[in-house]
Parts: C-alpha cells; sequence; structure tokens
C-alpha cells in the first residue's frame, strides 16, 4: 500500500481536512531519524475513523501500534518480550534457537533444567556457528528471521 | 488492510525489534527552558514594578504557549500518525504520569503544612487566634460553597465523557468534556472574582500569605488542568482518540480529579475551619 493513499485513507476521517494537507505523510517539525535509517519501515494504515463515531484502534492505529495490534489479534507477540522457553537442552546437532531481526541477540543461560546455575550471558550471533554456555554447555544458535545486508550499522 | 500472516510477517524485519519508543532529537526541551526563563524574569520584574515588566512577562507567555503548542504537535504526530505509542509505551506514560500526580501531592502537603503549621497554634503576634485578629475571612457558604459544587459536578460530567468515549458515543464524549471545561472556566472566574472582592491581600499577615499560596496554588492547577482538558477535548473533536487508546486524556481526567481533591481539602480547613 502506498504511503500518500494510505495517509488520504487515515485522513478520510476528518472530513474539513484540505487535499493539500492529506497528501503530504505525516513527518514531524525537525525530525531526524528520516537521515539516519537508511529504509522506512513499510506503511500500514487501516480504514479510519467513521465520520461522527469513535474510532477503534483496529481502524485508526497505524505503525508499531498497529503491527502490536495485528500481532495480538492473530495471537502473535510481534515484539518477543517473553523468556525464552526451553523445552530441551541445545545440542550440537540439536541447538536452541534464538530467534532475532538483529544479527546478534544476548541470551541468559541459566542451565537446564532452568535454574540449575547462575546466570550466564552468551551472545548468539550470525557470524558464529553456535554459542555454548561454560557452564552447563547449554549451545544456543541464532535464527535470524531479517533480511540479509537489510541493515548495517557497524 | 494488510493480513498479518502474508505481508506483515515478511516484512516484520522491517521494522523496529522493540516495542519502546526512542524519541528523536527535538529543540522544545531547550526552548521551553528558554521561555519558562523568560516568564519568570518577566514575573519578577512585573511584580517589583521594573519597566516593561508586564512586556516581559507578556511575551514569555507568549513563547512558552507557543512551544507548547509545537511539542504538542510533534507528540501528537508521533501518537496519532507515525504509531509510535504501542501499549508498552501507553502504560510507560500513564505510569509517568501516575508518578507526576504523586509528586504534586507531596507539593501540596507542604502548603498544607505552612497552613497548619501557622494556624494550629496561632502565635501571640496575630493575637494568638485564626483567623487573626482584624482579619475578616471569606464565607465558606458563599462564593466556595459554589465552587465546591461546580468542581464536583465537573467531575461528574468529566467522568460522563470518558465513559462515552469508552462506549464509542462521540457526541457523549463531546458535550460532556465541553461542559467539564465550561464549568472549570466558570471556577476560575469566580476564583478572580472572590479575589478581588476579598477585604485582605496577600500581604495581611500570615493568613493572607497562606490563604493566597494555597489557594493560588490550586488556581494556577485548575488553568492547567483546564488546558490539558482543553487539548484532549480537540484531540477528541479531531477524531485523534480511539475507544480504548486516550492516555492523554486518562491523564488529564486524573489530574482533573487530583484538582477536585485538594479542593476539597482547601474548603474544608482553608474556608470553613479557619473561618
Amino acid at each position: 500500500m502506498l504511503g500518500l493513499r494510505a495517509a488520504r485513507s487515515l485522513r478520510s476521517a476528518l472530513p474539513k481536512t484540505k487535499n493539500a494537507v492529506a497528501l503530504r505523510p505525516a513527518t514531524r517539525a525537525i525530525a531526524s531519524s528520516s537521515r539516519l535509517r537508511s529504509e522506512k519501515p513499510p506503511a500500514i494504515y487501516g480504514e479510519g475513523a467513521k465520520p461522527g463515531e469513535v474510532p477503534t484502534d483496529f481502524q485508526q492505529a497505524t505503525g508499531l501500534e498497529r503491527l502490536q495490534l495485528l500481532g495480538q489479534m492473530e495471537g502473535v507477540d510481534v515484539f518477543n518480550t517473553g523468556p525464552l522457553i526451553m523445552s530441551k537442552a541445545g545440542t550440537l546437532e540439536d541447538p536452541t534457537l534464538v530467534p532475532s531481526y538483529s544479527e546478534e541477540r544476548i541470551v541468559g543461560c541459566n542451565g537446564w533444567p532452568s535454574e540449575t546455575h547462575d546466570m550466564v550471558w552468551l551472545t548468539a550471533s550470525n557470524h558464529r556457528e553456535n554459542s555454548r554456555c561454560p557452564e552447563c554447555g547449554n549451545v544456543f544458535k541464532l535464527q535470524f528471521l531479517g533480511e540479509a545486508g537489510g541493515h548495517h550499522h557497524h | 488492510m494488510i493480513n498479518f500472516n502474508n505481508q506483515i510477517a515478511s516484512q516484520r524485519g522491517k521494522f523496529q525489534a522493540f516495542p519502546f519508543h526512542l524519541v528523536e532529537q527535538s529543540p522544545w526541551p531547550l526552548a521551553t527552558s528558554f521561555t519558562l526563563l523568560t516568564m519568570a524574569l518577566g514575573a519578577v520584574a512585573y511584580f517589583q514594578g521594573f519597566p516593561f515588566g508586564g512586556e516581559l512577562l507578556l511575551l514569555g507567555f507568549v513563547l512558552t504557549a507557543s512551544v507548547m503548542i509545537l511539542w504538542f504537535k510533534d507528540i501528537v504526530i508521533e501518537r496519532t500518525y507515525l504509531g509510535d505509542h504501542t501499549s508498552q509505551v501507553q502504560s510507560g506514560i500513564s505510569l509517568g504520569f501516575i508518578l507526576f500526580v504523586l509528586s504534586e501531592v507531596m507539593a501540596f502537603l507542604s502548603v498544607f503544612w505552612a497552613f497548619f503549621h501557622s494556624s494550629l497554634a496561632p502565635t501571640i503576634e496575630i493575637g494568638g487566634t485564626w483567623p487573626p485578629v482584624g482579619i475578616e475571612s471569606v464565607d465558606a457558604f458563599a462564593i466556595p460553597l459554589l465552587n465546591t459544587i461546580l468542581l464536583l459536578s465537573s467531575g461528574a460530567f468529566v467522568t460522563w465523557g470518558h465513559h462515552a468515549l469508552i462506549k464509542g458515543d462521540r457526541f457523549g464524549a463531546i458535550v460532556g468534556t465541553f461542559i467539564t471545561i465550561i464549568l472549570a472556566l466558570i471556577f476560575t472566574g469566580l476564583q478572580a472574582f472572590e479575589y478581588m472582592e476579598a477585604p485582605f491581600s496577600f500581604a495581611d499577615s500570615v493568613f493572607g500569605t497562606v490563604f493566597y499560596a494555597s489557594t493560588g496554588l490550586h488556581g494556577l492547577h485548575v488553568i492547567v488542568g483546564t488546558i490539558f482538558l482543553t487539548v484532549a477535548f480537540i484531540r477528541i473533536v479531531q477524531y485523534h482518540y480511539t475507544d480504548s487508546h486516550h492516555a492523554g486524556f486518562e491523564s488529564a481526567i486524573l489530574y482533573w480529579h487530583f484538582v477536585d481533591v485538594v479542593w476539597i481539602f482547601l474548603y474544608i480547613f482553608v474556608y470553613v475551619w479557619a473561618s
């Protein structure tokens, strides 16, 4: 969906808005992120409020808020905020996968079964085969979900 | 409408991985510092009778109001048009505001402390009585009682507006909030009238000082609460708030109830008990 078209659909809830304003995508007065960010996240919009009605989040929400909402509607925590639940010990043949949209993710291991040793922080990285806990031998491996070569801030 | 499984899932990596809002560089905090400095210097110059003190104070007011509008505009854009306020951001804002109100409670606590310090054991210099000898206090059952009724009913009207918004009743949300703002303005007007009619001044013993300090601080909070509710009202009219995401309105309501409760204490102790 094109950003401009979508911006108009969000604005369609505001009958008095002039077209010139409606066609301009939403930006802040003095924003620095557009220069720093190599690519913008895709624009996602709902249908917007109906005139004379209070909109719902599903009609109105956009951006990251909408991503979270759409995920919740399908039972998905898009930010993956819960702990990484291990159902078995990770081995070299079958490591515990650490999902990540970044090329690196820090993971804390407290043993298998859980809480059998103090927390050890390991770095699961796209650039190495796996990461192994020196305390209990659990093997972790980054499951890279992002696009290869998408973001490089090195 | 974009289906999560088909389109979003493949583009998930293009969004930030975490739900929090890392705010961008903004000129408004620094600008606010300078406009508030202008306002404070203008107020001092005005109160001390320096030439052009009033003009400097007015300039400070205009500049502060301008920066507030620009800052609020940025936040509205981030919230409504960029969708930066995930549920985690919303709870952060709400918790931050609750803590702010707690700090306000402490500020009023210190003012009440000053009041009770002077009134519970009045010194010999003011005649050993409260109100002091020669001070005629305000009749608590005239305008102050009317103001109590006004504020309490405005609390009821803002609840109507809030629940109407949650129920998706746009008309009720607009009317309820609008009546709240009108009652707030009448309250401020009556307080101003009472100040002009009062038979004692800020400088008339510790009674005048503590009376105007406590009711004046409360009056300033009423004005700020009115501005807060007016911003919320404009955003309801502009379709910014949804039936479940309106943290700004809820913060305004919390602030308004806080102002309401402080007034109840003021009315009981500073107006009724002290007269």
